[in-house]
């Protein structure tokens, strides 16, 4: 009867263990794969590593966007504060100042090198937590 | 008034599929009078359903705006097609015909199952107590029958034009069938614990059923990660977005589930897991309908917002799962099999990958709900991308084909004899390594990872071709179906790993006449036209790509204007050879009248699919053998 009582102890204990440790590394892989998202007038409220992805959303401003061969840059404002993206590649067809973005990249001397230009499928999307009072 | 005979039909549907649910519960369901009398009831609500349905789809297919959802959705100038398939682009309509397809799944099972199937009423009353919940939803929150009276508008707001491909009209469809097919199972695990009797094998009776809907659920997948490929602009073939990943958690269930069920159905010593993961399976999938229908995760994909919805499915979901997880205790000691799992057995192996499913299913619910859960604690909005995903997903299906090919070696209930001599595996051990060390050496393949998969991959596909030869040379029995599944599981490995090794991309900037190279092809930029479209315009490019043997093609990526909603689409163009699609897709003009330009080329990608393909046809064949065995 013991025998069968330990054996069922050790592998309740096994099942415990391995789970708290799968759990572990996977939360772990988690925390280090977060893309935090930011308003431009956050981004400098802390210090953002430059090996950091982050996410930034907001309003491109209006006049703000200027061609170089492949390269766009332009400014996202959330109307209190704002900041400079560079991007090599297409931009959404969504795209256009005025309207709401979102960008996936580094931040590098205080200009975001995107990685992903992002506009939303409904043209009546607005980032989060942005409120416009114009 | 014809749209409210169809409401009305639904309603007295929904009201006798109740009465289907309180009779398998208050009666007898061992007589065979009341399960004839349930199996009736079921048929006819089932029919009276089908029909306001199809009166429905008559309605729009005539351009009745006078009902709402047609009106908000469909446009005169569509053809028929899209007029139908209009029906399932946005909340109201998909959620109708989902329901359709949940009470179908019960027709077909109640039409086939012969009436002294053991389990067969109860089972019909579970299907009808959640066809009423979700008919209920359908009602309450997002009545599709609503109608604009009496100034019906003179035509529709059309139908959103990336929404207008043959494809993604029958996307929702197969992936709703493959949802819902799960419900057949589902309903047989409810109605096993209801009944209490260890001894019918209700494994067996499901196993053709889940099947079929695992087939479904991943055609379904597919089509949507290949429509998203060549429609949306990107070139990927999966995001990782929130609507991607709550259509992979059920299947990641339903893989799991359809292994422990064909050791299950053998013996019942997998029992705990069948029953548990029959529960999870179909939980994921209506878990995925709220996701998508309730609007609290930030998606490309999902539906309006609208928190009543939410909460009415949430609440819905939890009382089904807190039910069935209460049934589930109360039954734990029958579900207990007299056989121990024999270490090292067919089974073991089996468990083993089932709790690394699991382990998959739990990181992606995480990655999912994550962001939700961050920003109620630390109010501070995150993501959670690829990287996460793909740092637990590589690792852990990496693991997982090791299990997988002990699990060929091994034998039902008995322990694997390891014999190093004259083993199958050392032969395609041996040969994995060879192809392995040619792709790194003559190849350029190098990252670690990719170098892990292939051989992985290749070791997979190479041990299930010997066991091909073992069948066809020495007549030895093999399930012949799995073994053509696993090879599509070998080849999708290798796909993916390539595909994310050699694929690159780049924007160029060109004009009219000019010829740009990238990667040994000369891209010439040819000439531009305007075209009219039946409901849009376009901008047309036509690029003359010649590659390094001097072979010449043209692609013609294109820019549309739809007229009815003044949207901007992209379309690419695609040329497709063996090992990769060269993906051509146009930006805008600069002012100097250039263009951008975006190039990819993707490989394997075709691969990727064709692997898919693989395991929906195995599916769909041993889904035929069972069925055969069955009848």
């Amino acid at each position: 009867m013991k025998s069968i009582r330990r054996k069922r102890l050790q592998t309740v204990l096994l099942i415990l263990v391995t789970s708290a440790l799968g759990s572990f590394l996977i939360i772990r892989a988690l925390d280090s794969n977060l893309d935090f998202f930011y308003t431009p007038s956050e981004i400098y409220l802390e210090e953002i590593p430059e090996n950091k992805r982050i996410k930034i959303g907001g309003m491109v401003l209006e006049n703000s966007v200027v061609r170089e061969k492949t390269k766009i840059s332009f400014i996202i404002t959330d109307y209190q504060g704002s900041i400079n993206v560079e991007f090599d590649g297409i931009v959404p067809d969504l795209f256009k100042e005025g309207s709401g973005v979102v960008v996936l990249g580094y931040l590098q001397e205080k200009t975001v090198i995107a990685e992903e230009v992002l506009a939303k499928h409904d043209e009546n999307y607005m980032p989060p937590s942005i409120d416009i009072d114009k | 008034m014809i749209i409210e005979a169809a409401q009305f039909l639904t309603i007295l549907a929904t009201g006798l599929f109740f009465l289907c649910f309180t009779f398998s519960i208050f009666f007898d369901v061992n007589d065979i009078n009341i399960i004839k009398l349930i199996s009736r009831i079921y048929s006819h609500s089932f029919f009276l359903f089908l029909s306001s349905f199809l009166i429905y789809v008559w309605l729009a297919i005539n351009d009745n705006f006078s009902v709402l959802y047609i009106a908000q959705h469909s446009n005169t100038n569509l053809p028929v097609f899209y007029k139908i398939s209009s029906i399932w682009s946005a909340h109201e309509g998909s959620m109708f015909l989902w329901i359709i397809f949940l009470s179908l799944w019960g027709a077909i099972y109640n039409f086939s199952a012969n009436n002294n199937e053991p389990l067969k009423a109860r089972t019909i009353g579970v299907i009808s107590i959640t066809t009423v919940g979700f008919l209920l939803f359908l009602l309450l929150t997002s009545n599709p029958f609503e109608t604009i009276l009496p100034l019906p508008p003179e035509n529709g707001a059309d139908i959103n034009p990336v929404l207008q491909d043959p494809l993604l009209a029958i996307h929702p469809p197969t992936l709703y069938l493959g949802y819902v097919g799960f419900v057949i199972a589902f309903g047989q695990a409810i109605a096993f614990l209801i009944e209490g009797n260890s001894s019918i094998n209700w494994e067996k009776q499901v196993r053709f059923w889940s099947i079929i809907a695992w087939s479904f659920l991943t055609l379904g997948i597919t089509l949507g990660s290949w429509w998203a490929y060549y429609e949306l602009g990107w070139g990927g073939y999966w995001f990782w977005d929130p609507v991607e990943n709550v259509a992979l958690m059920p299947w990641l269930a339903a893989t799991a589930f359809i292994h422990s069920l064909s050791a299950s159905s053998k013996s019942s010593i997998l029992r705990i897991w069948t029953i548990l993961l029959s529960i999870l399976v179909f939980s994921l999938s209506l878990f995925g309908a709220f996701i998508v229908r309730s609007g609290i995760i930030d998606s490309v994909h999902s539906f309006a917002n609208d928190p009543e919805r939410g909460l009415y499915l949430l609440a819905f979901i939890g009382i089904l799962v807190m039910t069935s997880l209460i049934l589930f205790s109360y039954r734990f000691k029958i579900l207990f099999s007299n056989k121990r799992i024999v270490s090292l057995s067919k089974e073991s192996f089996i468990s083993i990958n089932n709790i690394f499913f699991g382990a998959l299913i739990f990181s992606t619910m995480l990655g999912v709900m994550y962001p939700l859960i961050y920003e109620f604690i630390y109010d501070q909005k995150i993501s959670v991308g690829a990287p996460f995903y793909n740092a637990i997903f590589a690792p852990i299906t990496l693991l997982a084909c090791l299990f997988l090919l002990f699990s060929i070696e091994s034998k039902w209930q008995s322990k694997l004899k390891i014999t190093f001599l004259n083993n199958p595996l050392i032969i395609s051990f041996i040969f994995s390594l060879f192809i392995t060390f040619i792709a790194f050496k003559f190849y350029a393949v190098s990252r670690a990872w990719t170098l892990v998969s292939l051989f992985l991959g290749l070791l997979i596909i190479s041990r299930y071709i010997l066991v091909i030869y073992a069948y066809l040379f020495h007549s030895k029995f093999v399930n012949i179906y799995s073994v053509l599944a696993h090879i599509g599981l070998g080849l999708l490995i290798i796909s993916i790993a390539l595909n994310n090794d050699f694929s690159s991309e780049r924007a160029l900037n060109i004009k009219i006449n000019e010829t740009e190279t990238y990667k040994n092809h000369e891209i010439t930029f040819n000439n531009l036209q305007l075209i009219e479209g039946p409901n849009y315009e376009s901008v047309k490019a036509d690029f003359i790509i010649e590659n390094k043997k001097g072979n010449k093609f043209s692609l013609n990526p294109e820019k549309r204007k739809y007229f009815v909603r003044g949207q901007i689409t992209t379309e690419t163009a695609i040329h497709t050879s063996v090992l990769k699609d060269i993906y051509l897709t146009i930006g805008d003009q600069l002012d100097d009248g250039s263009w951008i330009v975006n190039v990819q080329f993707n490989y394997f990608i075709r691969w990727i699919w064709f692997s898919a393909t693989l395991m929906i046809i195995s599916g769909l064949f041993l889904a035929r053998s069972l069925n055969r065995v069955h009848s």
